[in-house]
């Protein structure tokens, strides 16, 4: 979670960065935009400034021309020649006019024909300003040359005032369009900055937001890490732990203080290189520990090593260490290792090795003791029995009622002492769990019991019925002898009137629905049970009847040596299961067993 | 019954055992030759030197010092010579898993030692009327198995 | 003209003995009255012959003859439990009795006789034999085993395998099993 989580952050700056871009993008558009109307607003400005010049232009020259005439006028009227100063002046101001305006005209070609035109009027008025001036001074005023001059002189006049008047309004039309024009994209000039701030405003906003979030993001991490940092560093020190780091791109180690400690020294007390750390290394085990460190640099692991360490007090230590590479978002290769000081757990083991070893032996010992002494016990009560009965073939005849008497218990004696013998065999032979559990038919295994207890079953004419049996991974011979003192068992204690009858049945059940287990240590059992009508036996001898040697009845009454349903008992715990029994005094009994399925 | 007599040998360590076992044969009256040994190092010596003897049915104690029972039906079994011999195992009591690796290393038959006399001869006389069986009927004496 | 003779029997016989084993050739000693020992193998044509040319003498080979027939009905019920075509429904006593033309009475006291066990333990003991080799030699399970001799039941089969042997037949199954593991690794 954490992973995708900084994925997400990782991500997001991403984001950050390209809201940034854009915005920045945006505003150098919006910088661009505004010089753009900026310049046509300059330019509309100048536009007018031209205008508002060509009419001041035009207006001068018709001033001029105006004075020119009127001083003409004046002198001809009153032949004082200080109106013709004017004049004179006035020439050089109308072509400095003129030329002024050719300028101002530079722009429009119509405009510059217009000049050209009104220049040759000019030229032409100012012609007919000679003519009539100089025919003026003659006297020649009432002259037909002079009226006919003068009337031309007022028609080119004319002209003039109406070619400037053209200009005028020509220069205005231009005006007026290029106004018309720059208003329309002046208009939406504002309101479209005015969006465009909006815009940029709410992805500051935005991006505002989307920081913050990330700062707490990362501040909570922070302080989660440096939880985690103080109870790792906690952890490392009680369970004799350190940490290192081996970084790929620079060869470089970082040791964690519990490391330094489980050398043995202070935090930091030495650069951490490998070779420093080799110093503190057992020598026998310097060469195979950097065998394994090199090949950790080349595959980029370390599975798990055992090495061992001498502390500069001498102290010998067992470490263990494992690593695991770590590649960051960047692609660098970090190599995290943990060690241990496993010191004591391989005390503890050695120890309990140790005393294991001494138990196998013990139990070893005993379990062979048990064997042969019952195994050898049995040649000399053999011969006994052997020689007795040939005593009874050969001299039984030869012998007094007493000593007939004497030998009868004798023999029963020997009887008695045999079965003890084999039933103590059958347990001893049980003992050795040792024996592999195999995959068997349990049906066959109960039917080789069957077998063996042929002729007692008839001679009791006992009926024998069984649910069939799956296949259970059991030790063969074991269960064979569990159903055999089982069924002879209950052959034994059957009612003397009453032909036995012994059901035996299967099921399985999980182990949690069953509550008379004591130990429950796997999920499902085998659950086996006998089912017979014999004498049964009282609730309350239940735990005693399965105890070794452990017998309800005196010998005279019932034989046997109260170890069958004992040996019953040890195969059962050797399959790691259960056995229990249920008595009814006087109508029957009903085993249970129970055998864990593997 | 038979026309030859039957070649019996008996390798057991104890005095008593063998004396049960020759009394029991005595008693049973059958056309038989027995000869017993005291333990397995006379046996193979016996078995090897002389060409001549070969018992048609051994019985071999399992319990037997300096060389025991099993010991000795390996080396048997080794030999060809012995092909057509019967070898009984004859022994007192042992687990079912000692019982069949008695048969596994080739042994015939198996027997557990009786408790009493008569038991013995009919245990006995059991043997040399099975032996004899599949010697007349020509049976596959490889599958020679019989648990007394 | 009236002769009267005196026999010596055992004289006579012993004579024409004599004559008829010359007169077929082969060599012949006698061991005591009654009982002849034949030098060389005889086949059983020859058997045949002597027997004929004795019975024309109204001398019955005896030992012979049982032996024989004893044979014949050894491989009579061999046949009968090897022999798949075998009805199954023909009880063994009816089967045999009709195959050799004698009353099954005197088949079994004759059979009891010579080889000092019953027909019925004969029977039984060629039908263990041969579940032991098809068990050796062959992979079938019990039951078709059981199914092939005819046996009610594989558990038939079972409890008469171990009467018999003493082991159950699964034990058999697993020392076969051993015996040639053990014989694939010798160590």
């Amino acid at each position: 979670m954490k992973g995708i989580k900084l994925q997400k952050l990782y991500n997001s700056e991403r984001f950050l960065k390209i809201i940034f871009g854009l915005g920045l993008f945006i505003v150098l558009c919006m910088g661009g935009l505004a010089y753009k109307y900026v310049r046509e607003l300059s330019e509309s400005f100048r536009l007018v400034q031209h205008t508002y010049e060509v009419h001041v232009e035009l207006e001068k020259l018709l001033s001029l021309l105006k004075d020119a005439e009127s001083g003409k006028r004046g002198y001809i009227i009153s032949k004082d020649s200080t109106f013709l100063k004017p004049l004179l002046t006035n020439r050089v101001a109308l072509d400095e006019s003129l030329d002024q305006l050719q300028t101002l005209m530079d722009e429009n070609p119509q405009q510059q024909q217009n000049v050209k035109d009104l220049r040759l009027k000019i030229d032409k008025s100012l012609a007919i300003f000679d003519t009539t001036l100089a025919l003026a001074d003659r006297g020649k005023i009432e002259s037909m040359e002079f009226k006919s001059a003068f009337q031309e002189g007022r028609r080119v006049m004319n002209s003039v005032r109406f070619q400037m008047i053209d200009m005028t309004a020509q220069e205005n039309q231009v005006l007026k369009k290029r106004r018309e024009a720059s208003s329309e994209s002046l208009s939406s000039a504002p309101l479209s900055v005015y969006y465009v701030l909006i815009f940029c405003l709410a992805i500051l906003l935005l991006t505002y937001v989307q920081i913050s979030k990330n700062l707490k993001t990362l501040r909570q991490k922070n302080e989660q890490l440096e939880t985690f940092k103080e109870s790792s560093t906690q952890s490392a020190m009680v369970s004799k732990h350190g940490n290192w780091i081996w970084h790929e791109d620079d060869n470089r180690f970082e040791f964690s203080d519990s490391l330094y400690r489980l050398l043995g020294e202070e935090p930091e007390s030495f650069v951490p290189t490998y070779d420093n750390f080799l110093e503190f290394v057992h020598p026998a085990d310097r060469d195979r520990l950097t065998e394994q460190m090199d090949a950790m640099y080349v595959k980029k692991e370390l599975p798990y090593i055992h090495y061992r360490i001498r502390q500069k007090n001498g102290h010998i230590k067992h470490f263990k260490a494992y690593a695991k590479l770590l590649v960051d978002m960047e692609g660098h290769a970090r190599l995290l290792g943990t060690t241990a000081d496993v010191t004591d757990e391989k005390e503890n083991y050695r120890m309990l090795e140790e005393k294991n070893a001494e138990l196998e032996k013990n139990n070893k010992e005993l379990a062979s003791f048990n064997y042969v002494a019952s195994h050898d016990l049995q040649e000399p009560l053999r011969k006994i029995q052997t020689f007795i009965s040939r005593l009874e073939d050969k001299d039984m005849g030869n012998l007094s009622g007493s000593s007939r008497m004497y030998l009868d218990r004798i023999k029963t004696a020997s009887e008695r002492m045999r079965s003890l013998i084999d039933d103590l065999l059958q347990y001893s032979r049980t003992n050795t769990s040792d024996q592999a559990m195999e995959m068997s038919d349990v049906n066959d295994l109960l039917d080789a019991a069957k077998q063996d207890l042929a002729e007692v079953i008839m001679e009791k004419t006992a009926t024998i019925t069984s649910d069939a049996f799956p296949k259970m991974k059991v030790i063969p011979f074991q269960i064979k002898q569990l159903f055999l003192n089982l069924i002879s068992n209950s052959l034994k204690y059957s009612k003397e009137d009453t032909a036995p009858v012994i059901k035996i049945g299967y099921a399985t059940a999980k182990a949690k629905h069953l509550k008379t287990l004591k130990s429950s240590k796997y999920r499902s059992y085998h659950i086996i049970t006998l089912e017979d009508n014999g004498i049964g036996f009282d609730q309350q001898y239940v735990d005693q009847i399965f105890e070794l040697f452990n017998r309800l009845h005196g010998k005279s009454e019932y034989s046997g040596t109260g170890i069958g349903l004992s040996i019953c008992k040890k195969i059962v715990e050797n399959h790691n299961g259960e056995i229990t029994a249920q008595g009814n005094l006087g109508q029957g009994a009903t085993f249970t067993v129970y055998l864990p399925i593997r | 019954m038979q026309d030859d007599f039957t070649y019996i040998a008996l390798a057991d360590d104890d005095e008593d055992d063998r004396l049960f076992f020759t009394e029991a044969f005595e008693e049973l009256k059958l056309k038989t030759k027995v000869d017993t040994f005291i333990d397995g190092v006379a046996l193979m010596k016996a078995l090897r030197d002389a060409d001549t003897f070969i018992p048609n049915i051994l019985f071999l104690d399992l319990n037997m010092p300096k060389k025991s029972g099993l010991d000795c039906l390996k080396e048997i079994k080794r030999n060809h010579k012995f092909r057509d011999m019967a070898v009984a195992i004859y022994s007192t009591s042992a687990s079912e898993e000692d019982i069949e690796n008695t048969f596994v290393n080739g042994a015939n038959i198996y027997i557990k030692k009786p408790n009493d006399f008569k038991t013995l001869k009919k245990v006995l006389l059991d043997v040399v009327t099975i032996n004899w069986q599949y010697h007349t009927n020509g049976l596959n004496r490889d599958n020679f198995l019989l648990r007394l | 003209m009236k002769l009267f003779l005196k026999f010596d029997f055992t004289r006579t016989c012993t004579q024409v003995i004599e004559d008829a084993f010359t007169n077929l050739g082969m060599e012949f000693r006698h061991l005591s009255f009654g009982e002849i020992e034949l030098l060389d193998q005889v086949s059983r044509e020859q058997l045949s012959a002597i027997d004929t040319k004795l019975g024309a003498y109204g001398i019955e080979i005896i030992e012979n003859q049982k032996v024989i027939l004893v044979q014949k009905l050894k491989d009579a019920i061999i046949d009968m439990v090897f022999n798949e075509d075998t009805t199954v429904n023909v009880k063994s006593s009816v089967y045999l009795s009709e195959k050799l033309g004698h009353s099954y009475g005197y088949l079994s006291n004759l059979f009891s006789e010579v080889t000092y066990t019953s027909i019925e333990n004969f029977i039984i003991l060629q039908k263990i034999e041969y579940t032991k080799s098809l068990i050796a030699k062959t992979e079938m399970t019990l039951t078709e085993i059981a199914f092939k001799l005819n046996y009610s039941s594989v558990a038939h089969l079972s409890t008469q395998f171990k009467n018999t042997t003493g082991i159950t037949p699964t034990a058999f199954q697993r020392i076969i099993a051993k015996r040639r593991k053990m014989a694939n690794n010798p160590i």
